[in-house]
């Protein structure tokens, strides 16, 4: 039988549903909550980088474009990268750590709840920092991997640059504080039998990401720092006039760059490892494998960077080294992939549109995967590297990878969240327009590359064969964004008046599932026990969990935490005003060049800002006294 | 619905692997990167070769069992809940293990391929230096003591050694048609060779920057010719020599000043840096009585329509083209010698030109381009261009110079106290460097 009992029937009490106002969210610690500022966050974010991709397209969709100068159009992709990887895939993966990982486990919330909140308003206001300037045509316009010599001062005299370097800064002080809240979750506050190789697929790929941030960051942090000590201080780490080597950054740039490539994808993996089990009703195939593999990507991904630098002629070793180590990472992968397959094997498949994205990835990551193994070979890669053939190639891995991945989880993970369904109509004008579009958008950019177009190139001459490729791409991406368009309005329409949704309306295997949906502010009642890495579902005999329908808990009544005697953080507004100071006192450095008193006076009154609200953050005990 | 999708995509890859077979010379795509026109791209197609038929392969497997399984195991109305099967042992050590194997079939020739194209040059091989700046080529070749802008000349059948350097950010060097790339880094050295084939056809090829290097990375390209080695020759001897003016002073002046301007010419290449070993060279190689050879260039009327510039021309600047007519190559070598011009420019033979931060312009009109492959190299390209290159070129770092002109770079006004240029003088400037064949 069951380890976990049915579900029990759940109304939301009148305590709960009157704490919604604006100050609410202002000052919530719930890791639900802050879940869902980050998911509405991203998606807007998402939106914005999306748009830019569209200016992009427009500009190339016939040869000599004139939709826009080259200086906007260098900002717009500068800023499209940025936006898509900093502001939109890897906090739309933070929304579901947030709100899934304690569920996962078992656990009434994160381990440090307050940080929590300002991670989230770290990056909600760095995110506006780092966005704002396309507005005003001053937006960083070096690429998102910001190569020096030409991201220096000398080459990039203008602001642009600065939003840059500080905005990433900010944004690094958020994942980083994420990172090492999620570990102590994981570690520490599982539910009593919840072993490690237990836990459900998708905290587990979360608790790799989080390695991962917590390491690869503070090379960012310290390629940034240097950069902005050269842009504000005028060091000479990367002044070529002092005899400076630009590899210097680009081996820092890439020590991050790559494991981010899996940041941005574990999460996504993990999603699906959930989403397919439950829609083919059987348990993930080969978990032990899907976890290993997970780690061994983590791992590896540290050892492969370098091969985003085939072409700086590093010379023969160092590009033999990389190539294989890059194509060592392609097994464990592959493996994934096979895994997924034999999950489904033989299963009683589902396609709900949450299905649909999780097999869709299986597809379109495998596309992106080979040509992934295309480049892994130095001399191949020479002839393809910063050409459209890599964009194709990373889009596949972001779109269709990423962020498919993270839409099985939205359309999955939604009536949890909400205790309302998406439509399965809209989703499935979403689906299938987004899967036509990003094909119709990416498939031609691998002839146009390997046709001869270069990268971040605001114009191309006619005449050259390249005139079809690009046309269909923006008819692409004309088609994505109709797609996503679609999305969207589904999610605001199910939000709002969606069909209500029970606990367990898929009749999913894992913990999450055994609470209302949405679930009270405590989680559970009373920590679960676990016996079993699928607790709902018994596998010794036949019995897997049944969808669980609204009406069979109609007449429950969820008591709250207070009367159930259970202590829950005090909301508290501090973590939000101690972001803002932050914000506040690196705004100061964009002065320095104009007003240098203006911008010490700032950085002051913001350090003295922060200091004094963290003072009182620290003061305020979390939970009241018991 | 669903394997009309599936199907349309076989189709592109199908598409793609036949082009990868048959796309050489292929005149529709004439960046093609699918070409054995060099030693080097001949062995980075076969190594594509073997990416692509294992590649195609995986992407048939994967994506047949995955069409196979939403097919065969999509839920029957009444079906009972599967075994729950939690994995097999055999089964993942299987697909562990084939994908390793694969990838040995695709590392011991990427690793031999990396190794020999990665060698050392031929000692014997013609020496190129590549220059990056922003955003134009500049191209010398030592042993003959020629210093161009945007166009290289290759002769067929001999190793081209390219070292690579950059006055300022990265660019990276890349012939699409002939090989890979190569990055343009600053304060090292970086090298490329490969060996066009004997029996190449003569051709136009396009080259282009690809490393984001700021404003204008987009209009960096250049043109690469592959032409028969005495042409190269002759077009290499004419070069070497200092710009031929006035043109009417025809060969036998040119005779004379082959040996009389050759130190001077020289001299030149010492101070912009060159090793004083290929001063040595170039000296002996211009002194040499060398027999004097028709010159050469690319027959302009052959340039095939992808080596010709579409770009449009800007809608905010004019030029008066019945003033073009006018144009006095005299006066305007006169203009030149004694404006802003010439504290960038090199014009080999006249004395007052010897800058060195733009282009060397000494046969400036043998080029079929201006602006590093942006626009055709005719007099009212030339006239607009000087008059305000930076409307003409996003960020040009070339100063506007006709008067009343805004330079959008410096964020100033052309004034004739500044230097500036009247159209008049503007159209004698064009005159006189339209005579530097």
């Amino acid at each position: 039988m069951a380890t976990i009992a049915a579900a029990p029937p759940y109304t939301q009490t009148a305590a709960e549903s009157s704490n919604t106002g604006l100050w609410s969210w202002l000052t919530t610690v719930d890791h639900k909550r802050i879940g869902v500022l980050y998911l509405v966050t991203s998606l807007i974010f998402f939106v914005i980088g999306g748009l830019e991709a569209f200016l992009i397209r427009a500009q190339l969709a016939v040869p000599n474009g004139q939709v826009l100068s080259a200086d906007m159009y260098n900002q717009l992709f500068t800023m499209h990268g940025t936006t898509m990887v900093f502001l939109a895939i890897m906090p739309l993966s933070a929304a579901f750590f947030n709100f899934l990982i304690p569920l996962q486990i078992g656990a009434r919330d994160v381990a440090f709840p307050r940080l929590n909140a300002f991670s989230y308003w770290i990056y909600l206001l760095g995110g506006i920092f780092i966005t704002v300037p396309i507005f005003f045509a001053v937006a960083p316009d070096g690429g998102w991997f910001g190569y020096a010599p030409l991201s220096t001062k000398q080459y990039s005299p203008q602001i642009n640059m600065d939003f840059w370097v500080l905005g990433l800064q900010i944004l690094g002080i958020s994942s980083l504080a994420a990172a090492f809240n999620f570990i102590t979750t994981i570690i520490n506050m599982r539910a009593p039998g919840m072993h490690l190789m237990r836990m459900p697929i998708f905290t587990w790929m979360s608790f790799v990401v989080q390695f991962l941030v917590a390491l690869a960051f503070p090379v960012i942090t310290v390629a940034l720092v240097f950069l902005q000590f050269d842009r504000f201080f005028g060091t000479n780490f990367y002044a070529i006039g002092a005899g400076a080597d630009p590899l210097l950054w680009q081996h820092l740039f890439w020590v991050f760059g790559h494991p981010e490539v899996y940041i941005l994808i574990l999460p996504a993996f993990g999603l699906v490892s959930e989403v397919l089990p439950t829609f083919s009703r059987k348990p993930l195939f080969g978990y032990p494998v899907m976890v290993y593999s997970g780690i061994l990507i983590g791992f590896l991904g540290f050892g492969v960077w370098a091969h985003h630098m085939f072409s700086v002629g590093m010379g023969p070793i160092a590009d033999a080294v990389f190539s294989l180590t890059t194509m060592l990472i392609a097994i464990p992968t592959g493996v994934k992939i096979f895994n997924w397959l034999a999950t489904m094997w033989d299963g009683q498949l589902r396609f709900t549109v949450a299905m649909k994205f999780g097999v869709a990835l299986v597809g379109m990551f495998t596309i992106g995967g080979i040509s992934g193994v295309m480049h892994s070979s130095p001399p191949a890669d020479l002839q393809q590297t910063d050409t459209y053939f890599i964009v194709a190639h990373f889009h596949y891995v972001l779109f269709g990878g990423s962020m498919f991945g993270l839409f099985a989880g939205l359309y999955y993970y939604f009536p949890k969240i909400s205790g309302r369904f998406m439509s399965e109509k809209l989703g499935n004008w979403h689906f299938w327009l987004s899967l036509i579009g990003m094909n119709l958008t990416f498939f031609p950019m691998h002839f146009s590359g390997l046709l001869g177009m270069p990268r971040r190139t605001y114009q191309y001459d006619a005449g050259q064969g390249l005139d079809l490729f690009n046309m269909l791409s923006t008819i692409g991406t004309l088609v994505l964004m109709l797609g996503t368009l679609f999305g969207l309005i589904n999610l605001w329409k199910s939000w709002k008046s969606g069909e209500r949704a029970s606990s367990n309306p898929w009749g999913a295997p894992t913990i999450e599932w055994a609470i209302p949906s949405p679930p009270p502010e405590h989680n559970f009642d009373e920590l679960p026990k676990i016996t079993s890495r699928y607790p709902l579902w018994d596998l010794k005999g036949t019995v897997i969990a049944k969808e669980t329908t609204v009406a069979e808990e109609a007449g429950f009544v969820q008591r709250s935490a207070k009367q159930l005697g259970i202590p829950m953080p005090n909301p508290s507004i501090m973590p939000l005003i101690t972001a803002a100071g932050v914000i506040f006192m690196f705004s100061g450095m964009l002065f320095t060049d104009s007003n240098i008193v203006l911008a010490i006076g700032i950085m002051i009154t913001g350090a003295l800002w922060w200091i004094s609200a963290l003072y009182n953050w620290l003061m305020t005990p979390l939970e009241d006294a018991h | 619905m669903n394997f009309m999708f599936r199907h349309r995509r076989w189709f592109t890859v199908a598409l793609l692997a036949a082009m990868a077979v048959g796309a050489s010379a292929c005149g529709a795509y004439p960046n093609s990167t699918f070409n054995h026109t060099t030693d080097f791209n001949t062995s980075i197609d076969s190594l594509w070769d073997k990416l692509l038929f294992w590649g195609t392969l995986v992407f048939i497997g994967v994506e047949a069992a995955l069409i196979f399984v939403i097919i065969k195991f999509k839920r029957r109305p009444g079906g009972a809940d599967p075994k729950p099967v939690h994995g097999n042992t055999m089964l993942e050590i299987l697909w562990t293990g084939i994908p390793a194997v694969i990838l040995i079939f695709i590392a011991i020739p990427t690793v031999r391929t990396i190794f020999a194209t990665q060698a050392k040059a031929a000692p014997d091989a013609l020496q190129v230096e590549v220059i990056g700046h922003q955003w134009w080529w500049e191209f010398r070749y030592p042993e003959y003591g020629i210093t161009t802008a945007n166009e290289l000349y290759l002769p067929k059948g001999r190793t081209v050694n390219f070292a690579l350097t950059t006055v300022d950010v990265l660019h990276s060097f890349w012939i699409p048609q002939l090989g890979g790339k190569r990055d343009l880094i600053t304060n090292r050295t970086n090298y490329l060779w490969f060996t066009p084939n004997d029996d190449l056809a003569t051709q136009a090829l396009n080259g282009f920057c690809a490393e984001y290097c700021g404003s204008s990375h987009a209009n960096m390209k250049f043109r690469a010719y592959t032409v028969e080695p005495e042409e190269f020759e002759r077009w290499a001897q004419h070069q070497a020599r200092p710009a031929v003016f006035p043109a009417s002073a025809g060969a036998a002046a040119a005779t004379v000043g082959t040996v009389s301007q050759a130190p001077a010419g020289a001299m030149e290449i010492a101070m912009e840096g060159g090793d004083a070993q290929d001063s040595l060279n170039a000296v002996a190689a211009a002194v040499a009585p060398a027999p004097m050879l028709e010159p050469y260039e690319f027959a302009r009327e052959q340039l095939p329509a992808h080596v010709i510039p579409t770009t449009r021309l800007p809608k905010n600047i004019s030029f008066d083209e019945s003033l073009l007519a006018q144009g006095d190559a005299e006066r305007g070598r006169e203009i030149y010698s004694r404006s802003s011009c010439i504290g960038c420019h090199a014009i080999k033979g006249n004395p007052m030109s010897m800058g060195v931060l733009g282009p060397n312009l000494t046969h400036v009109a043998s080029r079929h381009t201006i602006a590093s492959g942006y626009y055709i190299n005719d007099a009212k390209h030339l006239a607009l261009w000087i008059k305000n290159a930076t409307k003409m070129k996003p960020g040009s770092l070339m100063p506007a110079i006709g008067i009343g002109e805004r330079d959008l770079v410096l964020k100033v006004d052309v004034t004739a106290a500044r230097g500036g240029l009247t159209d008049p003088q503007i159209a004698d400037i064009v005159a006189y460097l339209q005579a530097l064949k």
